[in-house]
């Protein structure tokens, strides 16, 4: 590494920054460089696109497989060194935490317009010409792209309206399996759902459980929680009062260490009974409250569980502080750090909790009744599957798919999918360019190419022919149908006129392009890279 | 390092992409199916696997998978769909790993031809949904009347591909008996306990309606006790009957000798005082989870109790299952409805063991099958046969509907299959066939592992699948060679076995053929400090991580303490 850098450092730099730092700089040097590592970056990723996109096994440094075709996760697990590749990552991150889609749209556009900006930099063109041709672009976009809305979704509560939207989101994680994830999600959301007032979505609030065995068909909505364990005790089946316990149900023991001191005979005697007095007083005014059902934070003493059942308390574990809470908010209680009698509004309320077998498992079931009161404030989704790799697919996809309908809440605009709205925009700006005057007419030309990309790995990973369908889609889109995509099941001759089944949300591919370019515009700007030494010596 | 390379990923990061990708994957899981084919069927062989230190001797599918230790990534997917076919239904966990396997093969050609992956996967899964579908159709519903005849014949099919199979006769009804005894709808498997005593001959194995045990150790005046009850009333006890130290931290400080000798008593009223409260209870027998010392088994003795100490958790809970009772963690207020009856109870004499039998339980909710056998590999693998068949009528309860095995309901959806295939345009039709063709694995294995030329008898099925209208139960004749009708030969199993490994197979498969791009990330090197950042990572695991004792919550100083520390690993993992 010292000799490289000797040979590029002719001027003070290398005299100016502690030995061991990398140095690369100009347009050949860094530019280009960037480029190449983020297109490899899109590379990777892109035969992932879309509903036929294919998958990657990933295996992390924990030796965990990982099968996939999330774009957020693939990116997140490849472990990327490259400092321009991560800008593109970060974009990926950024789009997963906004809009929880789209995730492959953002690092493969980005990619995409790089590698067009290689030719134009070959070309001759200074980046500087080509930042302000795709800014240009960019701003057209943006004007362009809420006249291309085809519906505008107001109606947010109506589950077989967000089935419609959430399905294409689905097929594109999971093809084949929307119309069975679709309904459950929808559901799973509307259960979550306020009654009144502005509809909204929290991501968290929709849970989900995995259970390996059975097959997907076997999946199922629940209005509640879902606790992936047993009950303590020998009641199954119970409904009322839940007093939720965030320590352990045991006699408290005393930090500092202390020795219990016995004077006489009858002290000693007397000493285990009042323990088990005690604790006997306490379960008994946990249950006089009305309490039916107990869950417990920590460990439940023995001596506790015999009282719990003599008094006829369904008793619950659970020991992540995360679920605790959920099952607070889920059944509208507080929890409790102290072991005693709960008052009437720390008590909340279940309408069944159940245990329920799932091939070998056993789980709690606490289910709320949706029309009732205030709802359920969390609804878990129960998935089945054979393999755990599926599973983990699964559920990523379910999560894509509640984010999708928390976006929708929030803007309901849509655009017409597969590859469609590329299209449209491409050759829209195209125009544009063409009325540009300067140098940036070739930046805004490529950047109208770079759109087309997405048509074209659509069709390329359907297995058809690429140009083909390119070309009968330009066509289509000149002659004023703004409204024709690629037809992934490869019917005709590839393309068909999107209807209102295949839907793609406006906020989430208005974010994915304004992600991209920005990921694109920084590792163009870059014409130099330093990278110091790396901390903490050992390892190069 | 003349001119830096540009480095995308970690040094040490391994990636292959495309088709000789894909046919490498499919290369491996046929190898991992190539090891378990032999053992399928009634006529399949044991394999012994040594795994280091122990030795097991098996035909069990999921037990061989899960010792095999699979270290492909993409080959443990079958080891994925053979243990949850295991969870699921129990049986069957060969056929789904050789059926998986098949499939990929009979498509590879496919994949070698250049189609598209993504058009193999949708017709494989259009074509298990019809599998699915069809044997749905096929299943034949059990009949009130007839509901346990067809159980038996259940359960003779699982064991038949097992160790045991000479055996069946006897342990089919075995099997049925403890399963039907149990309530339906939450049949839980831990209530069937199954004890294995080394000794004896095969045959001489038999079922406890009720609990049964293997005597515990016992301490002096146990052999002065009754060792048969009848109509005896049980209390089952979480509570040490001993001579102990009443709390680890407590300390007797007197001032005085003479009390000395007040402590001493007081310890011995504390236990004598538990003793008869026992007593008082009215119980005849006594269980206690924690051990039962020496002058307790003595006083019951004299009382004329029966006790045994460490039982092990269990089975204390089958007998609370069997005979009401509760178990009590304190012997201050016991009431009478916390004590247990049954109709006998007595401690019997199994090969050289002793064993502590309780008979004709009011509620007969667990049942205890007593395993006999020569060596302990063979009882070891009379129990995973046993389980297989115990789980096999448990689903054949639940699902209510059978097939006929023998590979004729394979063989019967291969032919509903191609007819389909016909209806398809374009390269779904080749898939479909392909599929069809896949599921002939199985009859063919059948008869391959008996010794039978296995084309012939495929050729024979086929003809009668194909062509006669009843021919739809035909099967491989295992006893006889050639084909028979495996309905009449009361050849069952339970649809839902079926249904499950073709979802699982079919599934798998498609999972396999989805993956274009491997990438393998080097190990972590510091093996302890990366867990932890995955730990923060999940949320839940640094924030748990001081649920260590909860009721540091209550106290202020060492939360603030150990909160820091969960906080710390959220740290961790800064950049992600």
């Amino acid at each position: 590494m010292a000799k490289s850098m000797a040979l590029n450092s002719a001027a003070g730099l290398a005299g100016m920054l502690k030995a061991g730092h990398k140095h690369m700089e100009g347009v050949d040097g860094a530019t280009l460089r960037n480029i190449e590592a983020a297109k490899g970056l899109a590379t990777i990723v892109r035969s992932s696109l879309g509903p036929n996109g294919m998958n990657k096994l990933v295996i992390n440094h924990l030796e965990k497989i990982i099968v996939t075709s999330d774009c957020a996760t693939i990116v997140k697990e490849l472990e990327i060194q490259h400092p321009a590749a991560k800008m593109l990552e970060l974009a990926a991150e950024m789009q997963e935490q906004e809009c929880g889609d789209a995730t492959n749209l953002t690092v493969s556009f980005a990619g995409e317009l790089l590698k067009l900006c290689e030719d134009l930099l070959r070309m001759g063109l200074h980046t500087s010409e080509i930042v302000m041709g795709y800014k240009k672009a960019y701003e057209f976009l943006e004007k362009t792209l809420p006249s291309l809305v085809v519906e505008n979704m107001e109606d947010t509560r109506n589950e077989a309206e967000l089935i419609r939207i959430c399905s294409p989101v689905l097929a594109a994680k999971q093809y084949g399996y929307e119309n069975i994830l679709a309904p459950l999600v929808a559901k799973a959301c509307m259960q979550t759902m306020r009654k009144s007032g502005r509809a909204s979505v929290t991501t968290d609030s929709v849970r989900i459980a995995k259970i390996i065995g059975g097959n997907i068909s076997q999946s199922e909505c629940i209005a509640g929680m879902v606790i992936m364990r047993g009950t303590e005790g020998s009641i199954q089946h119970a409904k009322g009062k839940v007093a939720v316990f965030a320590c352990g149900v045991e006699a408290s023991a005393t930090e500092a260490k202390g020795t219990v001191l016995m004077k006489n005979a009858d002290d000693l005697m007397s000493y285990n009974k009042s323990e088990e007095k005690k604790m006997d007083e306490i379960i008994k005014s946990i249950a006089d409250a009305g309490t039916k059902i107990l869950i417990s934070g920590g460990t439940v003493s023995e001596m506790a569980m015999h009282f719990i059942e003599r008094y006829g308390m369904m008793c619950i574990k659970i020991t992540s502080k995360w679920d605790l809470r959920r099952i607070c908010s889920a059944t509208n209680s507080s929890a409790l750090v102290r072991l005693g009698p709960p008052t009437p509004d720390e008590m909340g309320f279940c309408e069944s909790v159940d245990v329920r077998e799932f091939g070998v498992r056993k789980l709690c079931v606490f289910s709320q009744n949706p029309d009732a009161g205030q709802g359920c404030t969390v609804s878990t989704i129960i998935l089945r599957a054979s393999t755990s790799s599926v599973l983990n697919d699964l559920e990523r996809a379910v999560d894509d798919g509640v984010n999708c309908i928390s976006t929708l809440c929030q803007n309901g605009g849509l655009l017409p999918g597969g590859g469609a709205t590329e299209i449209e925009l491409s050759q829209r700006i195209k125009a544009y360019g063409d009325s540009c005057p300067g140098l940036e007419q070739y930046a805004i030309r490529s950047f109208a190419k770079a759109l087309e990309f997405v048509p074209r790995t659509l069709a390329e990973n359907s297995g058809q022919e690429p140009t083909d369908i390119l070309a009968a889609l330009q066509a289509a889109h000149a002659n004023g149908k703004s409204n024709v995509g690629v037809d992934i099941e490869g019917g005709g001759n590839g393309t068909k006129e999107i209807g209102p089944d295949c839907l793609d949300l406006f906020a989430a591919k208005d974010s994915a392009f304004r992600l991209a370019i920005d990921a694109t515009l920084t590792v163009l700007r870059v014409d130099q890279i330093i990278m110091s030494k790396p901390a903490g010596g050992g390892k190069q | 390092m003349g001119r830096p390379g540009i480095i995308l990923l970690r040094e040490g990061t391994d990636t292959s992409q495309g088709k000789p990708q894909l046919i490498s994957n499919i290369n491996a899981c046929q190898a991992v199916a190539e090891a378990v084919k032999t053992t399928l069927g009634p006529r399949g062989m044991d394999k012994l696997v040594f795994d280091g230190r122990k030795v097991t001797i098996s035909n069990d599918g999921a037990t061989i998978m899960a010792l095999l230790e699979i270290a492909h990534p993409a080959a443990k997917t079958l080891v994925d769909i053979s243990m949850s076919q295991d969870a699921e239904v129990g049986d069957g966990t060969t056929s789904v790993v050789l059926l998986a396997s098949e499939m990929l093969k009979q498509v590879k050609e496919f994949v070698e031809a250049g189609v598209h992956p993504q058009v193999l996967i949708r017709y494989m899964r259009q074509s298990a949904k019809l599998a699915v579908e069809t044997v749905k159709k096929l299943a034949v519903p059990f009949e009130g009347e007839k509901g346990r005849e067809m159980l038996l014949k259940c359960a003779g099919t699982a064991l038949n591909s097992k160790l045991i199979a000479s055996h069946q006769d006897l342990f089919a009804p075995m099997v049925v008996e403890a399963v039907s005894g149990l309530k339906s709808d939450l049949s839980d498997l831990n209530l069937i306990a199954v004890k294995k005593v080394p000794g004896g001959e095969v045959r001489s194995s038999f079922l406890v309606k009720g609990v049964a045990f293997k005597k515990t150790f016992s301490y002096a005046g146990h052999e002065q006790m009754t060792k048969k009850f009848i109509k005896p009333k049980i209390l089952l006890l979480n509570v040490e009957l001993e001579l102990k130290s009443e709390k680890e931290n407590a300390e007797v400080r007197i001032t005085d000798p003479d009390q000395y000798q007040s402590i001493v008593d007081a310890e011995w009223s504390v236990i004598y005082e538990k003793l008869d409260k026992c007593v008082d209870s009215g119980a005849n027998i006594v269980l206690s989870k924690l051990p039962i010392g020496d002058l307790a088994t003595q006083y019951f003795a004299d009382k004329g109790l029966f006790c045994a100490g460490r039982v092990d958790v269990g089975d204390m809970v089958r007998v609370g299952k069997a005979t009401g009772a509760v178990i009590q963690t304190s012997t201050n207020g016991i009431a009478p409805e916390v004590i247990g009856n049954c109709g006998m109870f007595e401690e019997k004499r199994i090969g050289d063991e002793r064993f502590n039998l309780f008979t004709e339980c009011p509620s007969v909710e667990t049942a205890t099958i007593v395993l006999r056998g020569g060596s302990e590999q063979f009882i070891e693998e009379s129990h995973r046969s046993m389980h297989d068949a115990i789980m096999v009528v448990k689903r054949s309860l639940k699902s209510q509907a059978i097939v006929a095995g023998g590979g004729a309901v394979e063989m019967e959806v291969a032919k509903v299959l191609r007819e389909e295939s016909l209806k398809i345009e374009g390269k779904g039709q080749l898939v479909m066939q392909s599929f069809a063709r896949a599921l002939e694995i199985v009859p063919r294995q059948l008869a391959d592992n008996a010794g039978y030329d296995a084309t012939d008898v495929l050729n024979a099925l086929r003809k009668k699948h194909f062509h006669e209208q009843d021919g739809k139960w035909f099967g491989v004749d295992i006893k006889e060679g050639g084909i028979c009708d495996t309905y009449e030969a009361g050849v069952w199993e339970p649809s839902i076995n079926k249904i499950n490994s073709l979802a699982a197979a079919g599934e798998a498969a498609c999972v396999i053929l989805s993956i274009d791009e491997t990438v393998r990330n080097p190990k972590s090197e510091q093996p302890g400090a990366q867990p932890q950042a995955q730990q923060g990572r999940q949320g839940g695991g640094g924030m748990s991580g001081m649920m260590g004792n909860a009721m540091d919550i209550a106290n202020n100083g060492a939360r603030r303490g150990k909160l820091g520390h969960g906080v710390n690993y959220m740290k961790g993992r800064g950049g992600g």
